[in-house]
């Protein structure tokens, strides 16, 4: 008969009983197999010793610290009233969900966490508003799962904030023209969340738009993609009224781990998912991990973007068309610092320029 | 004000946080499974075991092991899966950590309060530079072979690699095999500790 594979000779070692009797026979009346097998007894005692053995540990103790930093009710937290409009929101979730996706893809339950995905700029996507909306909500491929306080918690001063998310609050120089008195500080703890491409939910999606969802590739049902993103960190300032006019942010950029699922494979498979405007699938098509560029999608009836220079990186400037606001956002070393407010792009430019 | 509340939202949080609005699995925030301490009780030690056969220190693995249960803590993974999916996540914390220092630093600038690391090795018999060596080796292998190998040292049986890693029963022993083979190779046999 034929010699059974080394992964038999392998298990052979762990569970015989896992081997089919007519293998071990052949094991036991087989030379060649013996001396085999004795390597891979060999390698397998070596690599194992290298390891390691367990180490003691004390699971008390660890209950205790665990229990001691699981999440604290949300009550504990002061109640800030939500300035940020959900419907504003939800789309740039979706894109940078999307674009994140796009990267590459992943495997089960933490299978395979590959770094797929650091941002290392930022790119604004130019919608139309209508489309912005229309981004696809990932929920409809899937599950995602969120880690995380999501939500923007005041804190009393800058030195708290950096305590609290280890990110330099940017100290700004000189306020713009018409923005003054002091900032109230916000942190946003680290988020992770974890999407979970489900070929039945992408297939109803699909056919709630009349379509019929093209077979997706071997292996990409039940994949998943975990995007990691924050702590953030902003300085806002406000007017007497409690709106927002001025702010000035750093976060952790976004990073994605995936099991490396060809990055080509999953693009294209995502991009012919039915419902996806045309202009924002050609747009997202030039995304690559390679360029780790993070989509800032910007309704192109209003906002118009270029590029200028930030102590020494590339950054881009939005403008609304009306020339009431300016922002401009960059990213370095992993670090992404944006500074926006109703104010004009030299001024906010200034600010930038300015930021220690 | 719109368009400055979102920028501003964007790029200071990527607003991951109205994702759990749409999630369909997401549990309510500040809220953990009932099961979480019986499951904790039952699996930490093996967590740890796991991260530290790949980070070659108890400490670090610890850390590992507790940031793992806080995951599963806020998941809805079914239970009868819990062990499978702790110590595949555990190996990927863990080699996420080896290949990339510099998240890690990050991670303990934020989270300030994390005891020093100590260069502890889990067993005195494997040399320090040893375990270097080890570890450089597994952030080379393949993840799924890497995994696969650490899981099956770590005590859990073929059946229960396979279900974790989502391979076959027949194929976990291929996968550890290739592991050991290419580990083996890369771990100079006749170095001597000079």
């Amino acid at each position: 008969m034929r010699h059974p594979t080394e992964g038999v000779l392998r298990r052979l070692l762990d569970e015989p009983a896992g081997v089919a009797d007519a293998d071990r026979a052949h094991v036991a009346s087989c030379p060649a197999c013996l001396t085999t097998l004795e390597s891979v007894r060999a390698d397998a005692g070596a690599v194992g010793a290298a390891l390691g053995s367990a180490p003691r540990v004390d699971v008390d103790a660890g209950w205790a610290r665990l229990a001691a930093t699981a999440p604290a009710p949300r009550a504990a937290a002061p109640a800030r009233r939500r300035r940020w409009a959900p419907a504003l929101r939800r789309p740039a979730v979706a894109a940078l969900g999307f674009a994140v996706v796009l990267s590459g893809a992943g495997v089960a339950a933490a299978n395979d966490w590959l770094p797929i995905f650091r941002t290392e700029q930022v790119e604004p996507v130019a919608v139309r508003t209508g489309e912005l909306v229309a981004l696809p909500d990932l929920s409809a491929f899937g599950d995602l799962e969120v880690t995380g306080e999501g939500e923007p918690t005041e804190v009393a001063d800058a030195r708290t904030a950096e305590e609290r998310t280890g990110l330099t609050v940017p100290d700004v120089g000189d306020l713009p023209v018409g923005v003054s008195g002091e900032p109230s500080y916000q942190v946003v703890d680290e988020l992770s969340a974890v999407f979970t491409f489900s070929a039945d939910k992408a297939a109803a999606a699909a056919a709630a738009t009349g379509e019929e969802l093209p077979a997706p590739p071997p292996g990409l049902d039940g994949s998943r993609v975990r995007l990691q993103a924050g702590p953030a960190v902003a300085a806002v300032w406000s007017q007497d009224s409690g709106l927002p006019v001025f702010a000035v942010g750093r976060a952790v950029a976004p990073t994605a781990f995936s099991d490396g699922v060809p990055f080509e494979t999953v693009r294209d498979y995502l991009l012919s998912i039915p419902g996806i405007p045309a202009g924002v699938a050609q747009q997202l098509r030039d995304f690559s991990p390679e360029g780790a560029t993070l989509p800032l999608p910007v309704p192109a009836d209003m906002v118009t973007t270029s590029t200028a220079e930030v102590g020494g990186r590339e950054a881009t400037v939005l403008e609304s068309r009306d020339g009431t606001m300016a922002g401009v956002v960059w990213v370095e070393d992993g670090v992404l610092t944006a500074v926006a407010g109703a104010v004009s792009t030299d001024e906010v430019l200034a600010v930038a320029r300015g930021l220690r | 004000m719109d368009l400055v509340r979102q920028e501003r939202w964007t790029a200071t949080s990527p607003a991951l946080p109205a994702a759990r609005r749409i999630a369909g699995t997401a549990r309510p925030a500040g809220t953990v499974r009932d099961d979480l301490e019986p499951v904790f009780r039952a699996e930490y030690a093996r967590v740890v075991a796991v991260a530290a056969r790949v980070l070659g220190s108890r400490d670090q693995a610890e850390d590992v092991a507790q940031e793992v249960f806080l995951s599963f803590g806020r998941s809805s993974v079914p239970a009868r899966e819990a062990r499978g999916w702790l110590t595949v996540a555990a190996a990927h914390t863990a080699l996420n950590l080896i290949r990339s220092g510099r998240r890690r630093t990050a991670r303990e600038e934020v989270v300030g309060a994390e005891p020093a690391i100590v260069p502890d090795v889990a067993d005195a018999v494997v040399s320090r530079e040893e375990h270097a060596r080890v570890r450089a080796a597994l952030s080379r292998l393949p993840r799924k072979q890497a995994v696969a190998l650490v899981l099956r040292h770590s005590g859990l049986g073929y059946a229960e690699v396979a279900a974790a890693l989502d391979l076959s029963v027949g194929s976990v022993g291929t996968t550890v095999r290739r592991a050991e083979s290419a580990l083996r190779k890369e771990l100079n046999p006749h170095a001597s500790p000079d």
